[in-house]
């Protein structure tokens, strides 16, 4: 049995379990045992990057020295620790200079980056760890006929140089993820452009603009529902379509749905077990498609 | 060999120098040095009545050792050195030295130390020539022919040279074709003439009676008696040596007989299979037997091996008026006999597939400059329409894309030079035959800097060519509108732009052939780092290089330009032809020699060796020993200094006239501050000395001259022994460590004078006193600075006990 | 306008403070092509951001505009731009090392002073609330294990991150 580190950051315990119950249940349906490590903190993301690189390098190298000591392989769910841990193993597994500056920070706290273990996001243990035959073998409930704007996000793509996670111009791991269980990956304009999460609570009003032009394409593409990978970007374009209503006076109802989530539903997991009352627009028109 | 009898020369430049030197003093003592038979002062030895002296005497044999103290010595050297060649002197043992540079100007406020030196200066050129021991001449074949690789306008033209002048030529090119890049591309900037007029070296060079310029199809190219066109052939294995090459070539069966076909077209027009036309950007289909457009050369129809269906056909060879189609030719080897191989197997476009966010290779629209090129051509398969190879409708709306895979970090880092250009051409060209075409340029630099560039850009500009300062970062497709969007920012305008268009033309890279590094690898070619094949040096030694007798030319050394390629075709043809003029090598045995008692086969000298000129040979007992060539070797003496057991000499300059001239030079102490020696390369240190004198610098007379080769002939252990010997400090001068002329000399000798002063700090000594100083040959006054810096440093280490 | 004209540039030394600074070393192989500016989801949304003009002031040496500005906090980090630039400039990561320079020197915004209080309080950058882990046990998921805020605040004395002067109320 693959067993991982599971590490949920802060958002999505915290604002999003319907995503962490999501991950549990269908990762453990697979047969991948989940553990709880003690101690693990904030990844570091793009905010706290922000302040402090350096401090972001060695909170980051702190968590992966958790799993290190553990022996086991680190799996993210959000897409911004992805980024935030599989740079900073990147980063230090390759440069010398930068290891040791790191490593001399976490003397204080008796941790010792050794550079032995990886980081992976959800999508890579479906991939490498069961394969695209195996999970279509667990899928019970295809959701045939449904049109997904799948929408990763960019910090599972990007810097492609450190993360190498698929081709950052042509990514197809996501699409072939979501038609595994049985759902159409439909084209849309722009699709891996940026939502513009990272700017709420700065410039809002840029942010609210930058998401409503994604939700407008998903729309004019005929997508039955937007998949994301990303709490931000869940964020931005599920409470978002609320405040384009307000701002904007415009209505999509297209409902936002991370992967997970669908993942479970196709594994045969009741739709009541999965707090989808955490979605702002509705899943109706979703689960009735999906029969 | 008979005992040396020493004939000592001092030119007192016409009583210049008598005023510093004391020549009565100094002709006197070395009147008294052994084997010294004659001592003559005068105002000249290097011409006229003074060289008739010197030949006389050897002539007599009075002498038969040469010194001379000239003012010009490294020019009256070459003078003095020929003339006692042929009185009959060995040029091994004529030693030129320069008292005026070295010792009367520098040291002009001390005539007394100046006296001393100079005595020691000549005191070990007698030394030298005493223990000098004759060079030989030797003499390689030079086979009067020369094989040139490629057949686009470099090759063509080299090749045209060579052939006038009287030289076998073999012109090798691997397609069916000739005209490479040259032909595709339809027409030259800045004239826009018909690239295949310009491909034709010029007039009919029998009758020099035409001046007028004609395409190679009439220029009579063919005729040249000498002159062996092999296309269809590509050079399978090179062996040999310079001067005398042998070179295998395979030669691809055509399975057309070149003397019977008359390029009718008939087998075309009735040949059953039709394939896509790569040389046409796929823009239109051909035929399995074909020809790439209407004017070729040779013009003789070609089969594609894997399209057609041979016997199972054969409806071309029943229908062929002449019996030209010969379906049964098989490949051949053919075996050429040449002295010089010209490399001119110019460049090609990078594929832009792999910038993946211009979708090239998957919308069909996005196309490069040769595609366009191909499209523009009157004779070309659009016959000069510009239109989408989507659905084939003309283009109205055209964007270019300047640095598409060049300038850029990812992929080739350096700038092609000539797209920019490109672009203006297909520009203007598309305008002038469709002015209502709507032209824009992205760029992010516009480089217009040859002859006529700038105001080649002006029309463009007149002619109502948009240009858009900016990069793109992608091209979208708008499937309802079918059309390609260009998103770019215009950074003048501070907008972002949204360039609608038909078609979009990358200026892709200019890059290196893909078999570049093979046929490197066969002739022994270094690359740069971008792959192209390396000049020796651009300014000394143009289209040369570091293997004597292989040239290049043309776009195989970096994209050019027309007339630049023109240039190197032609230079690298009279480079050709010097070095095979006299259907012979001639050259002075100054090269190492290994002695194989001695010889460990620890097998550094090969690696090290700059020319290649040492290889491993495994004798009858099984002991492998280095061998060194005397075609390839320079003489520089960096094996000497790598050889751990001192088995490889040169013959020009042994370790024992190392040794000598050293005592010798430190034998004179009537200077004032404490001796050093400095060791000077014979390049850029012993021309800095020279420069010093030159420019009258001063600096003090315990400075003494020991002019070696190359640095990287030193060894550790002579570092030690001119401590030894009575130097109480050591300079190593010479070229600086990216700048040598011998490539590895610098950088070797740097690593033993690190290792010399490790050693020096275990026995006591102060490691400063030893020192290396690069500089270039101009650079006199550092020298004189490093001299002065040196003695002040020795002066304040106080005086050097010796165990 | 007119004053900003006459606002000289100051030397090169601001080119050298960020190359010297984790995440600034490629500023300089800049060429000024566009190819960030019209790759970036933000720019091309409003006028207030372009990371090739941010790029061009800090190379300029115009620092206080830089610095004190608006623009380098309009950046959402989404990489494209360091994806598909030709000289390898690491952009994104140039704009986090002008926003750690901000930051020390007291240019920041609030959101910023918020994260860093959770940081150091919780050792989350968005912390958990009580009605949340009720409604967690209530779906069945096991209870979130407590951070290593110790090892955190460790970490953030031992860069000089705790130094650094957060807005009032915000920071511990």
């Amino acid at each position: 049995m693959t067993s991982y580190a599971l590490f949920l950051g802060c958002t999505i315990p915290a604002r999003q379990p319907h995503y962490e119950l999501a991950a549990r249940k269908s990762l453990t349906k697979l047969g991948i045992e989940l553990v709880d490590l003690e101690n693990m903190t904030c990844c570091a993301p793009p905010p706290l990057q922000s302040i402090d690189l350096e401090t972001s390098l060695a909170i980051a190298a702190y968590n992966i020295c958790l799993a290190e000591e553990a022996d086991l392989n680190i799996v993210t769910l959000c897409t911004g620790c992805f980024e935030s841990l599989a740079m900073a193993n990147a980063l230090l597994k390759e440069k010398k200079e930068l290891r040791e500056r790191v490593n001399k920070i976490l003397l204080n706290v008796g941790k010792e980056f050794k550079g032995n273990k990886e980081v992976r996001h959800y999508l890579q243990v479906l991939i490498n760890d069961i394969g695209l035959n195996d999970l279509k073998k667990n899928v019970t409930k295809p959701l045939s006929k449904l049109k997904v704007a799948a929408f990763s996000g960019c910090h599972l793509l990007r810097p492609s140089a450190l993360l190498r996670f698929d081709d950052p111009e042509r990514p197809k791991i996501f699409d072939n993820l979501v038609e595994a269980i049985g759902a159409e990956s439909i084209w849309y304009k722009n699709k891996l452009k940026c939502c513009g999460g990272l700017l709420r609570g700065y410039a809002d009003d840029v942010a609210l603009a930058i998401a409503r032009d994604k939700i407008v394409n998903a729309s004019r593409a005929g997508a039955d529902c937007i998949s994301t990978l990303c709490p931000f970007c869940f964020l931005t374009l599920d409470l978002g379509q609320m405040l384009i209503k307000t701002t904007y006076k415009e209505e999509y109802n297209i409902p936002v749905i991370h992967y997970a989530e669908l993942l479970s539903i196709s594994m045969g997991v009741n739709p009541k077990e999965l707090a989808l009352d955490f979605h702002k627009v509705k899943l109706d028109s979703v689960l009735s498609k999906i029969g | 060999m008979e005992e040396a009898k020493i004939g000592v020369f001092l030119s007192d430049c016409g009583k210049q120098l008598t005023e510093i030197l004391n020549f009565e003093e100094i002709a006197g003592y070395l009147k008294k040095v052994p084997q010294v038979s004659l001592v003559d002062v005068g105002s000249e030895f290097w011409r006229g009545q003074g060289l008739k002296t010197i030949v006389d005497a050897v002539k007599n044999r009075k002498i038969n050792r040469v010194v001379v103290a000239e003012s010009i010595p490294k020019l009256g050297e070459i003078n003095i050195v020929e003339a006692l060649e042929k009185a009959g002197l060995n040029p091994n043992f004529v030693e030129v030295i320069d008292i005026k540079d070295h010792c009367a100007w520098p040291h002009r406020d001390s005539p007394k130390e100046a006296t001393e030196k100079a005595k020691a200066m000549l005191l070990a050129a007698t030394e030298r020539v005493k223990l000098a021991e004759p060079i030989e001449k030797l003499e390689f074949p030079a086979v009067k022919s020369v094989l040139i690789i490629g057949g686009g306008l470099a090759g063509m033209q080299a090749a045209e040279d060579l052939a006038d002048m009287g030289f076998e030529v073999y012109l090798v090119e691997k397609e069916p074709f000739l005209g490479g890049l040259a032909a595709k591309a339809g027409r030259f900037f800045p004239t826009d003439d018909c690239a295949i007029c310009i491909q034709s070296p010029a007039s009919d060079i029998k009758t020099i009676t035409h001046t007028s310029r004609k395409c190679v199809y009439r220029s009579g190219f063919s005729e040249i008696p000498n002159l062996n066109v092999l296309t269809n052939s590509r050079i399978l294995k090179v062996e040999g040596a310079p001067g005398n090459y042998k070179v295998t070539v395979e030669r691809k069966p055509r399975y057309v007989n070149e003397e019977k076909c008359v390029a009718c077209d008939l087998c075309a027009s009735v040949c059953p299979v039709e394939v896509p036309d790569d040389y046409n950007a796929r823009l239109k289909n051909r035929k399995a037997i074909y020809i790439n457009m209407p004017l070729v050369y040779p013009p003789v129809y070609v089969i594609d091996a894997e399209a057609c269906k041979f016997e199972e056909c054969a409806k071309c060879v029943k229908v062929c008026p002449t019996k030209a189609i010969e379906l049964n030719q098989k490949s051949k080897k053919v075996m050429l006999n040449v002295g010089s191989i010209i490399v001119a197997t110019g460049f090609r476009e990078y594929d832009p597939s792999v910038i993946k966010e211009y979708h090239y290779g998957e919308y069909p629209d996005v196309i490069t400059q040769l595609e366009l090129a191909r499209m523009i051509d009157g004779f070309g398969p659009t016959k000069g329409m510009i239109i989408r190879p989507s659905d084939k409708k003309p283009a109205k709306r055209i964007v270019f894309i300047q640095c598409v895979g060049s300038r850029d970090r990812r992929w080739n880092p350096y700038c092609s030079s000539i797209c920019c250009m490109i672009s203006l051409k297909h520009a203007t060209l598309i305008k002038s035959a469709y002015p209502d075409a709507d032209i824009t340029i992205c760029y992010i630099d516009i480089r217009t800097t040859g002859r006529e560039h700038e105001y080649y850009y002006e029309r463009a500009r007149e002619m109502g060519i948009k240009f858009v300062k900016g990069r793109p970062t992608e091209i979208l497709h708008d499937p309802e509108a079918d059309l390609l969007i260009v998103d770019v920012e215009d950074e003048l305008l501070r907008r972002f732009l949204e360039l609608e268009a038909d078609l979009v033309v990358l200026s892709p890279a200019m890059v290196p052939l893909e078999d570049a590094k093979q046929l490197a690898e066969m002739l022994g070619l270094e690359l740069d780092e971008d792959g192209f094949f390396k000049e020796y040096n651009a300014k000394l030694r143009p289209t040369e290089t570091k293997k004597r007798g292989i040239l290049i030319c043309g776009g195989a050394t970096f994209p050019k330009d027309a007339p630049t390629t023109s240039l190197q075709a032609h230079s690298a043809a009279v480079k050709a032809a010097k070095f095979l003029l006299n259907g012979k090598i001639v050259k002075d045995q100054k090269t190492a020699y290994v002695n194989e008692d001695y010889c460990g086969d620890c097998e550094f000298c090969p690696v090290t060796c700059p020319y290649g000129a040492i290889t491993l040979t495994e004798k009858a007992d099984g002991h492998i020993v280095a061998h060194v060539d005397d075609l390839l070797c320079e003489g520089c003496g960096v094996c000497v200094g790598t050889c751990p057991v001192g088995a490889i000499e040169l013959r020009h300059l042994k370790p024992s006239q190392i040794s000598a001239q050293m005592k010798a030079l430190l034998s004179f102490n009537g200077a004032s501050k404490p001796l050093i020696l400095a060791f000077c390369c014979s390049e850029c240190g012993h021309a800095a000395v020279d420069s010093s004198g030159m420019a009258m610098l001063k600096y003090p007379a315990n400075i003494r001259i020991m002019r070696v080769p190359c640095m990287g002939i030193l060894q550790v252990q002579q570092i030690l022994e001119a401590f030894k010997a009575g130097a109480q400090g050591v300079m190593v001068v010479g070229c600086k460590p990216d700048g040598c002329h011998y490539e590895v000399g610098s950088q070797k000798a740097q690593k033993k004078v690190e290792l010399a002063k490790i050693l020096l700090k275990e026995y006591g000594i102060e490691p400063e006193r030893l020192e290396m100083f690069n500089m270039v040959y101009i650079e006199g006054d550092k020298f004189a600075e490093a001299a002065r810096t040196m003695t002040e440093r020795i002066e304040k280490l106080g005086s050097l006990q010796l165990a | 306008m007119a004053e900003e004209t006459q606002k000289k540039p100051s030397t090169i030394d601001f080119a050298k403070e960020i190359t010297s600074r984790l995440g600034g070393e490629t500023i300089t192989l800049c060429y000024q092509c566009g190819t960030c500016a019209a790759s970036c989801p933000v720019a091309k949304i409003t006028e207030k951001y372009n990371p090739r003009e941010v790029i061009r002031l800090a190379l300029l040496g115009l620092r206080d505009e830089v610095l004190s500005g608006n623009a380098i906090w309009l950046c959402s980090s989404c990489y494209n731009c360091q994806e598909r630039c030709p000289q390898k400039v690491e952009i994104a990561d140039v704009i986090y090392a002008l926003r750690n320079i901000a930051i020390r020197e007291g240019n920041i915004p609030n959101i910023y002073s918020e994260f860093a209080a959770g940081l150091t309080s919780e050792g989350r950058i968005v912390p958990i609330s009580k009605f949340l882990e009720k409604k967690r046990a209530e779906y069945g998921l096991p209870p979130l294990k407590p951070a290593g805020v110790e090892a955190v605040r460790k970490i953030l004395s031992a860069t000089g991150f705790d130094k650094i002067q957060f807005k009032k109320g915000e920071t511990q």
